[in-house]
This record gives C-alpha cells, sequence and structure tokens, in this order.
C-alpha cells in the first residue's frame, strides 16, 4: 500500500442522486475507492467515475441520502475496490458491497482481488464440454446445463423465478467426478423475504456449506447494486481459478442492476439510449456475463446462470434482448404455463441451450439424450400446434395421430416439465420420464431418434 | 312312485350341474385371487422399495444436511475464536506501541511519518498535529526538515490529539487532512496483519 492513499477532502462541490461533486482534488484516479463519512460518523463506500481541474465525481454506493455539502468528508483510498477472499468465503452470507451480513468477522483473507476482474485471455479459453446436474427435468433433458457456458433466464413479474433460482443452487451437482463444487449466489434488489427464503432454502438442504451469498435487497440503495455481481463474481473467480472448484453463479435480479445502472446514467446526465438505458448497457453488461468460462490448464469453471425479469413479459426490452447477445442460449418462464399451475414454467420453445450439443451423449451424460431433447421439442411444438388446431376443429375434427400429440402434450407438462421446488430429479429419471411421454406416440413418429435407442427405450408396444 | 324318482333324478341333475357350476366359479375365483396375489406381491414389493429406497434418499439428504450445518457451526466457531484471538493480539501490540515512544526506531518512523505525509498535502501551509507525548519530538522533526527543505511551511499544532502516536496534517484552509496517525495506519493494515495472526493461531507458519 503506498504511503500517500488516505487523503481526506471535505470540500463537497455539489451532491446529485447517487453523484458527489468534490473540490480541490490533487491526487485521484479513475475507480479509486472512496471512504465518505458523514456529519454524524457514519461511513460510506463510493468510487471516483470522473476526475480532471481540481475535481473528482464520486459515485456512492449507498446511496447520498442524508449527506450534506458542510461536514462530509472523503477519503481517497488510493486503490480501486477489492473484495477479500479465501476458501473461508464458503457458508458465508454477505450483503451487496460484501460486508459480512451472519454475524460473523471479516473473512481472513488469502488475498484481494479487485472486483472488476481481470479479462479472460479469449486464446485461453477451453470450450465448455461438461454437464452440470441442476435436478430439474427440462433443463437436464432439454436445455443442459455445461460447465462455463452463461445462460440466463428470463422471467417476468410475479413468476417463480426466484424459487427456480434457489431449487438450482441447492440440487446442481457435477455428477460421476469427485471435483469440487461450489455455487455463489448473488441476489441483486430482492424483498427481505426472498433473501431470507434463499438463505433457508441453502442452510436446511446442507447447501449452504459450498455457497457463498451476497444479498443485496429491495430497501438497499440502489447503487450498491452495481457492485453486487461484481463481488460475487470475483469470489466465482477465486474459487475456480485459484482454487479449482467448478463454480455456479446465479446472479437474480439482473434487471434491477439495470436500473442501477439507468439511475447512474441519468445523474450523470449521458445521453440516453433506448427506454432510458446507457448506451453502454451492451458493453456493461458483457462486462459481467463474459466471466464465465474455463481457462486451459486449470481445473476450475465458472457457470453463470443470470435471471433477469422482463419488464411487460417483453422479450424485446433492452435488457434480455441485449443479454440474449452475450449468453449461450435462454431459458423463458412462460405466463400460460404459470397461469396452469405448471412449476417450473418454462417456455421450451421459446428456450435454447445454445452448447447442449457438445456437454451431453455417450461418456458425457447418455447416448440418447441429445436425440431424446430434440424429439421432445418436436413433440411439444406439434402438440401446441394440434392444441390450436382443435381450437377451431375441435377434438372430433382431429386425427388419431393428432389425438395423440394432444395427449402427449398435456403429460409433457404434467408428467415430464412439472416437478416439485424440493424434488430432485436425476437424469436418468428424467430421461425416462422423457420417455413416458415419447412413448405415447406411434413408434413411426420419433424419427428424431436412432432406432437402437428406440428399440432400447420405447415403452409404447 | 315313477313320477317322484324321475323328479329326484331331474332334481340331482340341476344339484349335480350347479355343484359343478359353483366348484368351477369356486376354482376360478381361487385361482383369480391367486393371480391377484401374486400381482399384489409384486406391486407390494415394488412399493416398498420404492419406500425404502425414498426413506434411503431422505435419510441421506437429513445426514448430508445435519453433517453440513454442523461442520459449518463448527467452523464458524472457530472464526469466533479466531478474531477474538487477533483483536487480543491487536490490543498487545496497541500497547506496546504506547510504550515504545522513547526509542530511537519510532524517531526514525515519526521523521519518515512527517516527511511523507507533509508531502502528500501538497505545497502551502499545513497545520501537524499529535498526541501530548510526541509534540516535542515532532517540533523538534519539523525543525530539522525546514532547516534542510525551507520550502516547507510546516505549523505543530499545540492542541493535542487522542491517537497512540503518529501525526495527522491539516492543510491550512482544513480541506485536506492526511491522517497517518499509528491508529489509522493498523486499521489500513489491518487486514494484510490479520492472515499472518490467524497462520500463527493455525500453527501454519
Amino acid at each position: 500500500m503506498p504511503e500517500t492513499v488516505g487523503v481526506e477532502y471535505t470540500k463537497v462541490a455539489e451532491i446529485k442522486g447517487p453523484l458527489m461533486v468534490i473540490d480541490g482534488i490533487t491526487k485521484a484516479s479513475f475507480d479509486e475507492l472512496v471512504e465518505i463519512e458523514t456529519v454524524d460518523g457514519e461511513r460510506r463506500l463510493g468510487k471516483v467515475l470522473e476526475v480532471g481541474f481540481g475535481k473528482a465525481i464520486v459515485q456512492v454506493f449507498e446511496g447520498t441520502t442524508g449527506l450534506s455539502i458542510t461536514g462530509t468528508k472523503a477519503k481517497f483510498l488510493g486503490k480501486t475496490m477489492e473484495m477479500p477472499v479465501s476458501q473461508e468465503l464458503l457458508g458465508r452470507v454477505f450483503d451487496g458491497l460484501g460486508r459480512p451480513n451472519d454475524n460473523l468477522p471479516d473473512p481472513i483473507a488469502d488475498k484481494f482481488l479487485d472486483v472488476n476482474g481481470e479479462p479472460m485471455n479469449p486464446e485461453r479459453r477451453e470450450y465448455p464440454t461438461s454437464f452440470i446436474q441442476t435436478g430439474v427435468s427440462v433443463i437436464d433433458g432439454m436445455l443442459t446445463l455445461v460447465r462455463g457456458q452463461k445462460l440466463p433466464i428470463f422471467s417476468g413479474s410475479g413468476m417463480p423465478h426466484n424459487i427456480l433460482a434457489a431449487q438450482i443452487a441447492r440440487q446442481a451437482a457435477v455428477v460421476g467426478t469427485k471435483e469440487d463444487f461450489a455455487v455463489v449466489f448473488a441476489a441483486i434488489g430482492v424483498q427481505y423475504s426472498e433473501a431470507q427464503y434463499f438463505k433457508r432454502s441453502l442452510e436446511e438442504s446442507g447447501a449452504l456449506r459450498r455457497s457463498v451469498l451476497f444479498l443485496n435487497l429491495a430497501d438497499d440503495p440502489a447503487i450498491e447494486r452495481i457492485i453486487t455481481p461484481r463481488v460475487a463474481l470475483t469470489v466465482a473467480e477465486y474459487l475456480a481459478f485459484d482454487l479449482g472448484m467448478h463454480v455456479l453463479a446465479i446472479l437474480t435480479d439482473m434487471t434491477n442492476y439495470a436500473e442501477a445502472l439507468r439511475e447512474i446514467s441519468a445523474a450523470r446526465e449521458e445521453v440516453p439510449g433506448r427506454k432510458g438505458y446507457p448506451g453502454y448497457l451492451y458493453t456493461d453488461l458483457a462486462n459481467n456475463y463474459e466471466r464465465a468460462g474455463r481457462i486451459k490448464g486449470k481445473n476450475g469453471s465458472v457457470t453463470q446462470v443470470p435471471i433477469l425479469s422482463m419488464p411487460a413479459d417483453d422479450i424485446t426490452h433492452p435488457i434480455p434482448d441485449l443479454t440474449g447477445y452475450i449468453t449461450e442460449g435462454q431459458i423463458v418462464l412462460g405466463r400460460d404455463l404459470f397461469r396452469k399451475g405448471i412449476y417450473p414454467p418454462v417456455d421450451v420453445l421459446m428456450s435454447l441451450s445454445r452448447l447442449m450439443k457438445d456437454g451431453v451423449g455417450e461418456g458425457k451424460t447418455r447416448s440418447d439424450h441429445m436425440e431424446v431433447g430434440n424429439q421432445m421439442y418436436d413433440c411439444y411444438s406439434r402438440a401446441q400446434e394440434v392444441r390450436a388446431l382443435s381450437e377451431i376443429v375441435g377434438r372430433a375434427g382431429l386425427t388419431g395421430v393428432d389425438l395423440k400429440y394432444l395427449d402427449a402434450g398435456d403429460m409433457f407438462e404434467q408428467h415430464f416439465l412439472k416437478q416439485a421446488p424440493d424434488e430432485n430429479r436425476a437424469l436418468d429419471e428424467t430421461l425416462g420420464r422423457a420417455w413416458d411421454v415419447l412413448s405415447s406416440l406411434p413408434e413411426g413418429e420419433l424419427t428424431k431418434i436412432k432406432e437402437k435407442h428406440v428399440r432400447q427405450h420405447y415403452k409404447g408396444k | 312312485m315313477s313320477s317322484n324318482s324321475a323328479m329326484e333324478r331331474t332334481i340331482n341333475k340341476v344339484l349335480s350341474q350347479k355343484e359343478a357350476e359353483l366348484i368351477s366359479k369356486m376354482d376360478a375365483a381361487y385361482q383369480e385371487s391367486l393371480n391377484n396375489l401374486t400381482a399384489s406381491r409384486g406391486k407390494l414389493e415394488a412399493e416398498r422399495t420404492r419406500i425404502i429406497e425414498s426413506a434411503k434418499k431422505q435419510a441421506e439428504n437429513l445426514k448430508r444436511q445435519i453433517v453440513g450445518s454442523g461442520r459449518l457451526a463448527v467452523r464458524n466457531q472457530e472464526l469466533l475464536i479466531i478474531e477474538n484471538a487477533v483483536n487480543n493480539a491487536f490490543e498487545e501490540a496497541r500497547k506496546k506501541l504506547t510504550a515504545s515512544g522513547n526509542k530511537e526506531s519510532y524517531r526514525t518512523l515519526m521523521s519518515s511519518i512527517i516527511e511523507g505525509s507533509v508531502s502528500s498535502v501538497g505545497s502551502g501551509q499545513v497545520v501537524i498535529e499529535c498526541n501530548k507525548n510526541d509534540y516535542d519530538l515532532v517540533k523538534k522533526i519539523v525543525a530539522d526538515l525546514q532547516k534542510k527543505n525551507p520550502n516547507v511551511q510546516a505549523v505543530v499544532s499545540d492542541q493535542p490529539i487522542d491517537v497512540l502516536g503518529g501525526i495527522r496534517v491539516k492543510s491550512a484552509d482544513g480541506t485536506m487532512t492526511y491522517d497517518n496517525t499509528l491508529d489509522s495506519r493498523i486499521e489500513r493494515l489491518k487486514p494484510l496483519i490479520r492472515k499472518n495472526i490467524a497462520q500463527m493461531l493455525r500453527g501454519e507458519t
């Protein structure tokens, strides 16, 4: 630490939204961490956004409510925001800025890492090809998650994305190997009850021991949300690439993160982009999402499941739209399925895991996995078409095969898709259920599956 | 007489027919019951296996949960104990620092602290604050510094501050402060030192 860090300034020129302008600055750097002390002695953290002409613009993470121009002190700490990391973080609960939230002391750090992370050398990236079992049939069977992948969940207001997130966090496992697995869970702008649910859910399932939780609550200052995914991903990178663990990072809800970005952008009077979000929203989201992957020569991996709620269920909204460009597929939750009481209400026809083909099959999961997944898509898609047709012509107007598809569609939803939030299905059970659905169709309809697999698994004879 | 025997024969015939029918029905029922029993046995066996498997799974989950929570509780207790010991070590260090005011090494340290702090606040007149015990030492070091570099415009405040040692430098207009007291230096370095103390406590060094 340099000798000259820690100069404190008291000349606050302006406070505007989450920003504070400090005058008379002689030494400050972009992104430098600033400790702000209020008149009452309360300490808050911020970072330098802009510096020049003897002024520094500081973004205050905990908000500027209660700060006044007189009496407020700003100490420039001479470093960027860092997160203390060590294996001891596993089993700990932190707030959105990475401070302990579990009545335990600060973690004893092996090292301090810049929360902005270091960009992954594209040449050193390894293509993700290994399966992660989530215990959720629709994901494992048709939208397989692969180690190192970034696969977002697009949800809507009031839908059970947080229940699904907690279920994935509890159940996710790397099967068939003895390699360590960890979950880093970042809750961004969630309600208190949801935060408690996440915590309790991991505690009760015994999964907290291999998890690190970051909880930024809805009533915490919005600006704090800018930091939460960064500290979480910093920890995920450390666990993966320093300790060689396979890490699943779940970030929920990224919409709240984007809202915080918009707030800062508005306060800085930047030219707004689509729906008022800053023009650099894509770059900023990519900075977070691209912190997933595998590195050649290292054992660990960071797999990301960012969750975002689409305002008004609009998939063309800038947040899901830009997210979709960066990530490797998406899992979309459907309002119609949710209304029908189906959990998890995954709309498979809108969803896709782009890396599934490389993570399943002989030697990885099961030789019929990919074909079964494709056939299930085909089956459900045809069932949806038949449903639409039957609404016009009635059941009496359908052919025998159409009727089979109609039943297979119902069976798909009730037997394969529907699952209890605490039900952990092994892959064999998932594929078994998929075969139950496919076996309700005439054998001749299974055109996407090799004959040997049909002979082995088809139950409809 | 003959009509009676004919009737008897008919009755016997009906009786034997009915008997055969009943026996056949009973046999069929018996057979059906046997089949049902066999089928039920299979179903029961499957149900029994399912219940046992499910209970085993639940027991395994419960075991994992109990062991996991137990290990976590032990680890958390260890963290609290270590933190307590680390705080005690810092407390002890503070006491030793308070008593080290007359040592030569402390004078050397103060000299470098003052030089560094004055330059970090920048040009112009600065006010230096220190504790009561260090007042004379600081005055002497500042005087020596001004002899060496006449551009240094520093005044030592006669209002003592309640710190272990070191100094606090303020610009003349009070808008800039550089806290280079031992207290703040300890706080700055605490996260790094904690690791070393914890390693010693765990016998890792």
